[in-house]
C-alpha cells in the first residue's frame, strides 16, 4: 500500500527551562533526562523524534505519563514551538507559518479532541458541535445542519439544545468527537480522547471512532497510555519513553518482536490472542496444504480462531483477504505466538 | 545643649549647622519647654529620644523639621495643582454631567413612573416575583415616611458611579490579565485605594475641584468602588479553565474571539461578583461622600451626628440598610441565575 505521508517529524527536540538552548547542546551530546535536570535544572520534553503519520491512518503515540506523549501532540499544531527540529504538514514547514497562516491551519486542516472535553460550558451542544465553524464566521443557521448529522452520527440525536454539565463523560465527548467531524479537518489529533471515560464507555467510543475512521479515512494521530486502547486503533504505533521514541511501526510487529525490555513489560499482561491477527502469524499459501478446517480472514483476531477451532491443535485454516488465498494458518504457530513475550524473542532467534 | 550634638561634632557638621538657623515657628513642645526654664537634655540614658527628625534638629539647626515634609508635601501638591486641574477638569466633566442628569432625571420623573420602572428593572434581571414585591414594598415603606427623594438621590448616584466603574473596571481588569507587568503595577494601587481611609483622598480632591461640582464625589465613590470589579475580572478571566482555553487555541480562534466567546462568558459569574461588591461599596461611600456635598441619605446622618438628632440619624440610617438589602439582593439573584446557566 503507498501511502502519503501527512506529517512527518524530524529531528524534534523539546526542552523546557529558561535558557533551552544551552540545554540543547548538552542534550545533543548525549546528557540524560535525569543529568539534565539536575546540573542543568532543565526538563527534557522530547529528544529527537522521527515520526511519519501516514494519510488515512490512524497513528498512536503510546507512553505512560509523564514520556512526553500530550508534549508531542501539542507540536503538531504549535500549541507548543519545539526548541528544534522540524514539522512538515502536507509537504510545508509549519514552523516557518504566520501567525495568520498557523490559524487557518488549525481551523481549516486539523482539528482535536481533548482529554477533559474542554467543550464551552455556555453554550448548547449544537453551539459547541458547530464550535470551529463559527470561528471561521458561519452563523448557526449556516453549520446547523453540519453538526446535527454529525451529533446524529455520534448519538446525540436529541441533545442539541442541552448543555453539556447536562450531559454524562461519555456523551459530552461525543459532542468532542462530534465538534472535530464538523469542522471537515482532514486531521483528527487525540489527546487521551478516552483516559477519562469509564472502561465500557471507553470500548464504545473505540468502536464508534473505528467505525467513523472505516467511513471518513481521516488522518488520525490519538494519545493513550493503554495498550491495549492503542494495539486496538492503531494503524502505526509509536512508542515513547522519557521523551524518545523506544520502538514504532506495525502494532502487531511491536507485540511480535519488543525491541527493548520496556516494551515487553508493557506487553506482558495482555491478552495476545485478542489483539494479534491472522495475518500477522499465518504461514505463505504455497505449503501444499490440503486439509483445512475452514476459511479464516487475515483480519481475524486469534481469539475468534480460537474459538472456531474448539482448541484442536492439530488443525489448519484457509486464510483469506475477500475470496482469495492469501495463506495458511497452523494450529500450532497460533499456539506459539501465544506464548508471552520474553520466550517468543528465543522462538524468533531460533527461527532464524 | 541637645542630646545629638556630639554627632553633628564628630561628624564635622558643626559649620554647616549653625550657617542655616532655623528660622521656623516654635513648636509646642518648645515652647513648654521654654516656659518651664529646663533643658531639653534628657537626663538618663532611659530618656534617649529617637534620633528623629525633630530631635536632630534640636541639634542642628540646618536639619529639616518633621513638619517640613507635610509642609513640602502640601506645596508640592498645591504647586502642580492648577496644571493638573487643567488636565483632570476637562477629563471628568462627564461625571457631573451623568450625575447631575441622573439625579434631575430621578427626582423629576413622578414617583408612579420611576417606582414602576424600577421594579420592572429588579424583575428583569431576576425573573422573581417574590424579589419584586420586596423591594416595592421596602421603597414604599421609604417613601411613606418622606425619605423617598434622599433614597432616590442617593440610588442615582449609585446607579451612574457603579455603571462607570463597570465600565472602566472590566477593559483594566481584562488588560491585568493578559499581561502579568501590568498586574504587578496595578495590584499595589488597588490595595491602596482600598485600604486609605476614604476620608484621606477626599482632601486632595477638594483642592482639586470645586465643592460645588458634583463629579467631586462621584471620583471619590468611583475611586473606592471600583476595586472589586476590577479585581474580581481579572481573578475571573484568570481562572478560566485552561483547557477550554487550549481547545480554543486549537480550533485558532483570534485573541479577540477567544476573549468575547471564551474568556468573558466564563468569567462572568466572577465579574457580577465583583459588580455586586461595586455597587455595596459606592454605596458606603456614597454616604461618607455627603461630607463633601452628596445629596442623599448620607446627609441625613451628617445632619443626625451634626446636630445630634438621634431619631433623624437612625432613620436614614435605617434607610441606608435597606437599599444596602434591596442592592444586594437584586444583584446577588441575578448573579445566581446566571450561575445556574453556566454550571460547569
Amino acid at each position: 500500500m503507498a501511502k502519503n505521508i501527512k506529517i512527518s517529524i524530524r529531528n524534534l527536540y523539546k526542552i523546557f527551562g529558561p535558557t533551552p538552548d544551552v540545554a540543547l547542546e548538552h542534550v545533543r551530546k548525549g546528557m540524560g533526562k535525569a543529568d539534565l535536570l539536575e546540573q542543568q535544572r532543565h526538563v527534557l520534553g522530547l529528544r529527537d523524534i522521527n515520526v511519519d503519520v501516514h494519510d488515512g491512518e490512524i497513528t498512536v503515540i503510546m507512553g505512560l505519563s509523564g514520556s512526553g506523549k500530550s508534549t508531542l501532540i501539542r507540536h503538531l499544531n504549535r500549541l507548543i514551538d519545539p526548541t528544534a527540529g522540524e514539522i512538515r504538514v502536507d509537504g510545508e514547514d509549519i514552523m516557518s507559518y504566520t501567525e495568520e497562516q498557523l490559524r487557518k491551519l488549525r481551523r481549516e486542516r486539523m482539528s482535536m479532541v481533548f482529554q477533559k472535553f474542554a467543550l464551552l460550558p455556555h453554550k448548547t451542544v449544537l453551539e459547541n458541535a458547530g464550535m470551529a465553524k463559527d470561528i471561521r464566521g458561519h452563523t448557526t443557521s449556516d453549520f446547523e445542519a453540519d453538526a446535527r448529522k454529525w451529533l446524529a452520527r455520534v448519538g446525540l440525536e436529541g441533545n442539541e439544545y442541552q448543555y453539556p454539565h447536562q450531559l454524562s463523560g461519555g456523551m459530552q465527548q461525543r459532542v468532542g468527537i462530534a465538534r472535530a467531524l464538523v469542522s471537515d479537518a482532514p486531521i483528527m489529533l487525540m489527546d487521551e480522547a478516552f483516559s477519562a471515560l469509564d472502561p465500557l464507555i471507553r470500548s464504545d467510543m473505540q468502536d464508534l471512532l473505528l467505525e467513523l475512521q472505516e467511513e471518513l479515512k481521516k488522518t488520525i494521530v490519538f494519545i493513550t497510555h493503554d495498550l491495549d486502547e492503542a494495539l486496538k486503533l492503531a494503524d502505526h504505533l509509536v512508542i515513547l519513553k522519557d521523551g524518545e521514541v523506544v520502538q514504532q511501526g506495525d502494532p502487531q510487529e511491536i507485540l511480535l518482536n519488543p525491541g527493548d525490555p520496556y516494551i515487553v513489560d508493557f506487553i506482558s499482561d495482555i491478552n495476545r490472542a485478542r489483539v494479534l491477527r491472522v495475518r500477522s502469524v499465518m504461514s505463505p499459501s504455497d505449503d501444499g496444504e490440503s486439509e483445512f478446517a475452514g476459511d479464516i480472514s487475515e483480519k481475524d483476531n486469534l481469539e475468534s480462531v480460537l474459538l472456531k477451532s474448539e482448541g484442536d491443535m492439530s488443525l489448519s485454516f484457509r486464510v483469506v483477504r475477500g475470496d482469495q488465498q492469501v495463506g495458511t494458518l497452523h494450529m500450532k504457530d497460533l499456539a506459539r505466538a501465544l506464548v508471552p513475550t520474553a520466550a517468543s524473542a528465543d522462538r524468533n532467534k531460533n527461527a532464524a | 545643649m541637645a542630646t545629638y550634638d556630639s554627632l553633628f561634632s564628630s561628624l564635622g557638621l558643626k559649620q554647616w549647622c549653625s550657617e542655616g538657623k532655623s528660622s521656623g515657628p516654635m513648636s509646642m513642645a518648645d515652647l513648654l519647654n521654654k516656659n518651664k526654664g529646663e533643658s531639653a537634655e534628657p537626663a538618663s540614658i532611659w530618656e534617649l529620644p529617637f534620633p528623629s527628625m525633630d530631635a536632630l534638629n534640636e541639634s542642628c539647626a540646618a536639619f529639616p523639621q518633621s513638619r517640613e515634609l507635610t509642609k513640602g508635601l502640601e506645596q508640592g501638591f498645591l504647586a502642580i495643582k492648577d496644571s493638573l486641574s487643567l488636565v483632570l477638569d476637562p477629563l471628568t466633566q462627564p461625571l457631573s454631567w451623568f450625575l447631575d442628569g441622573a439625579l434631575y432625571g430621578m427626582l423629576n420623573t413622578p414617583w408612579w413612573i420611576v417606582i414602576p420602572l424600577l421594579l420592572a428593572g429588579v424583575f428583569v434581571v431576576t425573573k422573581s416575583w417574590r424579589l419584586m414585591l420586596f423591594v416595592g414594598g421596602s421603597i414604599v415603606l421609604l417613601a411613606f415616611i418622606d425619605h423617598y427623594d434622599y433614597a432616590m438621590q442617593t440610588l442615582a448616584i449609585i446607579f451612574v458611579c457603579a455603571f462607570l466603574c463597570v465600565l472602566l473596571g472590566v477593559p483594566i481588569g481584562i488588560s491585568m490579565a493578559r499581561s502579568n507587568a501590568l498586574q504587578r503595577m496595578i495590584i499595589p494601587v488597588l490595595d491602596m485605594l482600598q485600604t486609605l481611609p476614604p476620608f484621606v483622598y477626599l482632601i486632595p480632591l477638594i483642592f482639586l475641584f470645586s465643592v460645588t461640582e458634583s463629579k467631586l464625589y462621584g471620583i471619590a465613590i468611583i475611586l473606592y468602588a471600583i476595586v472589586p470589579v476590577i479585581r474580581l475580572t481579572n481573578l475571573g478571566i484568570r481562572l478560566v479553565d485552561k483547557d477550554v482555553i487550549e481547545a480554543a487555541d486549537a480550533f485558532g480562534m483570534t485573541p479577540r474571539q477567544k476573549l468575547y466567546k471564551v474568556q468573558i462568558p466564563l468569567a462572568l459569574p466572577n465579574i457580577m461578583a465583583g459588580v455586586n461588591q461595586t455597587i455595596m461599596m459606592s454605596l458606603a461611600m456614597v454616604v461618607i461622600a455627603s461630607l463633601v456635598s452628596a445629596p442623599g441619605l448620607g446627609v441625613l446622618v451628617l445632619r443626625g451626628i451634626r446636630n445630634l438628632e438621634l431619631g433623624v440619624g437612625l432613620v436614614s440610617g435605617l434607610g441606608i440598610v435597606i437599599l444596602a438589602v434591596i442592592l444586594d439582593r437584586v444583584t446577588k439573584a441575578s448573579l445566581a441565575r446566571i450561575n445556574v446557566s453556566q454550571k460547569q
